[in-house]
């Protein structure tokens, strides 16, 4: 028996009244115990036993936790079997859990082809889940040994992925990123794409950040980790973004020990000033104390590509790696700038960082020509890049496979590649133990086409879309139901 | 205002002659060419190109001279239509009434940002159902509504506070007419009605209350009927309280707290379809919980359709069953709508209810909000509410959004030049 989420959720955390839905033809037609109270919980028992059994089960839960109980039609029955309560009772807690034991998993995945970079793994594999863990990865783990099956026949199964650069401190100020309507609130994002983290790149700093996690961070589903801003408001907007009284290397140090659980790194960009390396080596000597990556975001008019590269140490992080301008790789005759090779080979990570303008086909095909793939597809997601070229980031990914990059490079970026790149390596993978964030994807084929931020289309023929998403072990996606049970139209 | 026969007749004889004129002489900004045209209110239902100048429809007819467009489309294969018209939303996403009891819907993180969800679903307005009542309408408009490209339109909530809990929901002293249509005339440009919701009292004073409220500022009432404890008469709702034009959404929904239109035995309810006679619109609102199989597929074979397909889109059910407008469409698909009822029922008849006439079609002149959907065909399943799969062979996706005649989305970049440095 699990208790889980349907729609209804109440604040105090305090259970008043059940509201149930058992799974059975007979119960589906009748929801019988359904009770619209908006401070309910749900509790869900599987279909492992009859549908009588089940009824009285809910019924005995909720008498004896003192709840309130509507039973509709199904009353005489229970009042009927009241004398057996205590027998079943007595039942539920021994034969119950021994009818579990014989299930050592909660879910199997079966029938995939499983892409685990980190394990090197890229062939059939089944997948078995257990209290929201990786239990299990084996061919032909028999189906009888799980609670529930999801058949993955055609699909890919990997990691769930990370988008390493994602605008989510979303509130209600127009026009900002931090607490503002710029950013977007991140489960209607990240589920429906595979990705179950999210990196937010320095949308807070060391005055915003208490906002930012109790306001969106732990209400979210999804996963957030965050690059703290050197700036104390985070992305508040020009002119505190130009503040350098704001920029307070011991607060952003303090701040990030205070949420070591949720900060990954250091942020700086944004900045109009002349003198942008000094708060630029401001943000490396705090992320070098902490121990952190750091993330360069190019947006500095007075940006010198060569020289901020030689001062990125490996494992920092260069975003928006395929825009045109002042922080182009690319030399005039378009190729790849030896001292980005150099600061390559040193380890220095290149993100996509997509957003609504920082990616052009006219700086990205002559650098993947030349071999220069990004180490990450952060997709740069805020208001003004969701309906644009970048979509989500399977579209980004797709995008780069229509370049040429094949599929379990593409997932390893998406997926171990990025979690190494936040020093999270408990993320981005399918190993024994490891939090059960599982993507299921379709590789679909057809005509596609893929845009740049200069509204122009490459066509490709085959496309990643998101079947199902789980995280921690719980559907929290499913396209098309393969997780749900079968019901019919009948006859017309 | 009356006007006179002889008036209006020359009035639009002068409008048609102005627009074939412009027409002749005016340079096309878009045109999306070979597409299947569907645009119920002008009875349009064929291969036909869309002109679009000056963010207008400029005309609809078969082979329109790309000679002087600025951007074609290519649509053929694709369904060309109005811009959609989401008629249940819940959009006052905020960050002020956290940790209040209920679905955390008003200026809370239970509603969702407009613009996330509309252009790649083809829809181009949404209408909120009541996530604001009087009492703080004018902090969702300056939030949400002023800053959205999203067409926003909203249904105010009875209740003061709109769906800030399940106390203000059930404080019938706050539920005030006078005020709820005193604001409803200061914002009748984004105001489209009064919404009554999730008021557990076995009476009918919030229905009576909205009703007064929707008659003294001439707007329709749109009812959640859920909650009631006891549950309330259907019947009595329908063919006593409600107007005609008045709405109730959940259409497809039953439980212990309210009637369903199908009863326990499977059968419609005979009132039913005399109460949509009557003039009672009935909206889908699908939601986490308010579409269930059981009650769809019985009702529609009983010959029972909803009057406008939407999604009641929000936290919860954003990931679930509901997913996106073009899914819920498709579901009425599958259940055997034709398509161009389901595009009917998905912009001219919810622009009827709502009394915006000048939304939902193609006419020309009207604002270039248009979709261009392409009816996909392969092995898909569809979620209800109650984690119940039906498997269908068709499915509608968004390929391209215009909104007031500019690309708000465009899936595949039908409207972007080819990059020739490959």
């Amino acid at each position: 028996m699990s208790v889980s989420r349907d729609g209804q959720v109440g604040d105090s955390g305090m259970i008043t009244s059940l509201q149930v839905y058992c799974p059975g033809p007979v119960l589906s037609y009748n929801p019988l115990f359904y009770n619209d109270d908006s401070d309910s919980r749900l509790i869900y028992i599987p279909d492992l036993v009859s549908v009588r059994f089940r009824i009285l089960l809910l019924y005995w839960v909720a008498t004896e936790i003192d709840l309130p109980m509507k039973l509709n039609r199904y009353e005489k029955l229970v009042s009927e079997s009241r004398a057996w309560k205590h027998g079943l009772l007595l039942l539920f807690l021994t034969v119950i859990p021994l009818a579990l034991q014989a299930q050592p998993y909660d879910l199997v995945i079966k029938g995939g082809h499983l892409i685990d970079p980190r394990h090197n793994i890229d062939e059939p594999m089944d997948l078995a889940i257990h209290e929201g863990s990786v239990a299990r990865v084996a061919k032909g783990i028999p189906a009888d040994e799980a609670a529930q099956i999801i058949d993955a026949t055609g699909l890919y199964v990997t990691p769930g992925l990370i988008d390493v650069h994602a605008h989510v401190f979303s509130g209600s100020q127009p026009g900002r990123f931090a607490d503002g309507f710029n950013s977007v609130s991140p489960d209607g994002f990240t589920f429906r794409n595979g990705i179950t983290t999210v990196v937010d790149p320095g949308s807070a700093g060391w005055r915003t950040f208490d906002t930012f996690r109790e306001q969106v961070i732990s209400p979210s589903e999804t996963r957030i980790l965050a690059f703290l801003n050197l700036v104390g408001y985070g992305l508040y907007g020009t002119e505190y973004n130009n503040d350098r009284q704001d920029m307070d290397p011991d607060r952003t140090l303090k701040s990030i020990r205070e949420h070591r659980d949720l900060i990954v790194g250091v942020r700086f960009g944004h900045y109009n000033g002349a003198d942008y390396l000094e708060p630029l080596d401001t943000a490396l000597r705090v992320a070098e104390e902490a121990g952190l990556p750091f993330q360069l975001e190019c947006n500095l008019p007075n940006l010198d590509v060569e020289e901020v590269l030689e001062r990125m140490r490996p494992g920092d992080q260069f975003t928006h790696s395929y825009e045109p301008g002042r922080r182009s790789l690319l030399d005039e005759e378009g190729r790849i700038y030896d001292f980005v090779w150099e600061a390559r080979r040193r380890g220095v990570l290149f993100d996509v960082g997509h957003g609504g303008a920082s990616f052009r086909f006219t700086q990205a095909v002559p650098s993947v020509q030349q071999g220069f793939w990004p180490d990450t597809f952060g997709t740069d997601l805020h208001r003004y890049s969701i309906n644009d070229g970048m979509k989500n980031m399977l579209n980004v990914m797709s995008k780069f496979m229509a370049m040429g990059m094949e599929l379990s490079e593409v997932i390893e970026r998406a997926t171990w590649r990025a979690a190494q790149s936040i020093q999270r390596e408990d993320l981005g993978h399918l190993g024994v133990g490891a939090v059960a964030d599982v993507a299921l994807l379709n590789r679909i084929e057809g005509s596609f086409g893929f845009v740049d931020a200069g509204n122009f289309r490459l066509d490709g023929s085959q496309k990643l879309i998101t079947e199902l998403t789980l995280r921690e072990g719980e559907v929290v996606w499913d396209l098309n139901g393969l997780a749900a049970r079968s019901w019919t139209l009948g006859k017309p | 205002m009356k006007k006179q026969p002889l008036l209006t007749t020359v009035l639009t004889l002068l409008v048609v002659l102005l627009g074939v004129a412009s027409a002749q002489g005016q340079e096309i900004d878009i045109l999306i060419k070979g597409g299947h045209v569907i645009d119920p209110k002008n009875g349009i239902n064929e291969p036909m190109d869309v002109a679009i100048a000056d963010g207008k429809i400029l005309e609809v007819a078969p082979s329109i001279s790309s000679g002087s467009a600025e951007t074609v489309v290519n649509a053929s294969g694709l369904y060309v239509t109005p811009g959609l018209i989401d008629m249940h939303t819940h959009l006052f996403y905020g960050t002020e009434e956290i940790g209040f009891s209920g679905f955390e819907i008003t200026n809370s993180h239970g509603s969702v940002q407009p613009d996330a969800f509309s252009f790649r679903s083809g829809v181009t307005t949404m209408v909120d159902a009541g996530s604001s009542g009087w009492r703080n309408f004018p902090d969702f408009r300056r939030q949400t509504i002023d800053n959205a490209n999203t067409r926003i339109l909203a249904f105010i909530s009875i209740a003061g506070y709109g769906m800030r809990g399940s106390i203000d929901a059930n404080v019938v002293e706050d539920m005030d007419p006078e005020a709820t249509a005193f604001l409803i005339q200061e914002n009748s440009d984004v105001i489209v009605g009064v919404k009554k919701h999730h008021y557990r009292g076995g009476d009918f004073r919030p229905v009576e209350r909205a009703v007064e409220a929707g008659t003294l500022a001439g707007v329709p009432v749109m009812v959640d009927f859920g909650f009631h404890d006891p549950p309330l008469s259907l019947e009595t709702l329908l063919m006593e309280k409600l107007r005609p034009g008045d709405i109730l959404t959940h259409t497809h929904y039953s439980s212990p707290s309210r009637q369903g239109a199908i009863d326990e035995e499977g059968n419609l309810r005979p009132f039913i379809l005399k109460a949509q006679e009557r003039g009672v619109n009935f909206d889908v609102g699908h939601g986490a919980g308010g579409f269930q199989w059981t009650q769809a597929v019985p009702g529609t074979r009983q010959g029972f359709w909803p009057n406008t397909l939407s999604t009641d889109l929000y936290r919860w059910s954003m990931n679930a069953g509901m997913k996106n407008m073009n899914n819920v469409m498709s579901k009425f698909l599958l259940l055997g709508m034709p398509l161009e009822e389901v595009i009917a029922r998905s912009t001219w008849e919810p622009a009827k209810i709502i009394q915006r006439e000048d939304l939902g079609h193609l006419s020309p002149g009207a604002e270039a909000d248009v979709a261009v959907l392409d009816l996909l065909e392969g092995n898909f399943g569809f979620l209800d509410a109650r984690g119940l799969r039906i498997e269908g062979e068709q499915k509608l996706e968004t390929e391209l959004t215009l909104k007031a005649g500019q690309v708000v989305y465009d899936l595949n970049g039908i409207s972007s030049e080819p990059f020739e440095g490959w």
